[in-house]
């Protein structure tokens, strides 16, 4: 591992206590919902609707693409929003946004009834302290997409982005997913992982001893150091492929789980 | 023993017996979601002809109700999910049931017990329709389609108004 010169900061972060009776919390990221994502948006649904879980946390990328909260006077995204409103009032529902939804912004977190997440985040659930991150940040051996990461996230370009029309900025995002350079850029490479020695240094310095990530379609859970651990989320796709998984904490630890079904016969 | 319950929709109404003696647990339930009001101002959101009607859990406009803790599945109890009977329907853990119910409109023996297995275990008959048959079939033909991301949505509300037990 390459030894860099001159350490980051420890990043700002938030806390998020857990309430002492919830049993468990369900952690995904990573659906890349829209129109043409039918199944996988019907299976998130009844996700929200049925898991038995107190709290359903959205690691980033929920939605392929996130232009600003206008979205939400379309049908699609007005229906996802109706779907986590009506969740929201049975279990709460947190989200953490990620590369591809990253402009979601106060009217989301108002309309769909959602606690925002900053990234990232300090899980305090039961006596665990684990960290919650998107996970994009992390990867460092990404310089392009580090340096483009860091221009979209200012203040100054998120205003700029988001004066222009919609349908601007509708047909920018398009562009950006047609051209592969700009594509690349947008999402990063798709090889490059998460920085270990980076991930323990937050973690020690948050006191924590578990990561939960998503970002690199890889799940799996791996050592990182001697005592630090992380989980990483699946991506969800049942519309191409069948992949969708749940990862679950509770007061045993944590365990993977396929997705709550609906009530049916 | 059976207990009858009467079931008043926008279509008509229906009889329904439970057989509290080989579904007591799924009986109760159903029972008690009864009087607690819960089914009145429900619809029978997911009707598929030739299957089933499934109702009990959503007011109009695909909003869910709130339910007591899911209850133990009693398919094993040799009931078979038959035409115009009524089971109880559930998620893919089969142990999930609370307040969702189906009538099924042909026989579904495919739904019945047959481990005690996630695949094996079937769905709960508790009880069957014994009058108002005709208004089981007008409810199957009705025309669905999608809501949000419901499938087989009636397009036109199927409105349960009022459950109430009568002996």
């Amino acid at each position: 591992m390459p030894v860099r010169s001159g350490s980051l900061p420890l990043p700002a972060f938030f806390e998020m206590a857990v309430p002492g009776e919830w049993r468990a919390i369900d952690f995904i990221s990573d659906l890349h919902l829209c129109e043409a994502m039918p199944r996988t948006t019907a299976a998130w649904a009844a996700h929200l609707r049925h898991t038995p879980a107190d709290c359903v946390v959205m690691l980033g990328d929920l939605f392929e693409l996130w232009v600003g909260d206008e979205l939400i006077d379309r049908p699609f995204e007005a229906a996802c929003v109706a779907t986590m409103a009506e969740a929201a009032s049975h279990r709460e529902l947190a989200f953490m946004v990620g590369n591809r939804d990253f402009l979601a912004g106060p009217r989301l977190w108002r309309e769909a009834g959602l606690r925002a997440l900053p990234d990232p985040t300090l899980l305090d659930a039961w006596g665990q302290r684990v960290l919650l991150s998107h996970g994009d940040a992390l990867c460092l051996d990404d310089k392009p997409y580090q340096a483009f990461r860091a221009e979209v996230r200012s203040e100054s370009w998120r205003e700029g982005f988001l004066a222009r029309p919609l349908a601007e900025r509708l047909r920018i995002a398009a562009d950006i997913r047609q051209a592969s350079r700009t594509r690349r850029e947008f999402d990063g490479d798709s090889a490059a992982d998460v920085d270990t020695a980076e991930a323990v240094k937050w973690m020690h310095g948050m006191g924590a001893r578990e990561l939960v990530h998503g970002h690199t379609h890889r799940p799996g859970s791996q050592s990182m150091a001697p005592g630090y651990k992380r989980h990483v989320l699946s991506d969800w796709d049942l519309d191409q492929g069948q992949r969708a998984e749940v990862l679950r904490l509770t007061r045993d630890g944590f365990e993977r789980v396929a997705p709550a079904g609906p009530a049916q016969p | 023993m059976t207990k009858t319950v009467q079931m008043d929709t926008s279509a008509g109404t229906l009889r329904i017996e439970l057989d509290d003696v080989a579904a007591p647990v799924s009986t109760a339930n159903f029972l008690a979601y009864v009087k607690a009001g819960h089914y009145d101002g429900t619809v029978f959101h997911r009707v598929i002809k030739g299957f089933m009607l499934q109702g009990g859990g959503f007011e109009p406009g695909m909003k869910q109700k709130g339910t007591l803790a899911p209850i133990r599945n009693e398919a094993s109890n040799g009931l078979k999910n038959k035409h115009y009977t009524l089971a109880m329907a559930r998620t893919s853990d089969p142990h999930s049931a609370t307040a969702q119910f189906f009538i099924n409109t042909t026989d579904n023996g495919f739904l019945d017990f047959k481990s005690e297995s996630a695949q094996g275990w079937g769905y709960a008959v508790f009880g069957k329709v014994v009058a108002g048959m005709d208004v089981v079939d007008t409810i199957e033909k009705v025309r669905t389609g999608r809501k949000g991301f419901h499938d087989d949505v009636p397009v036109d509300d199927v409105l349960i108004t009022r459950v109430v037990e009568i002996g």
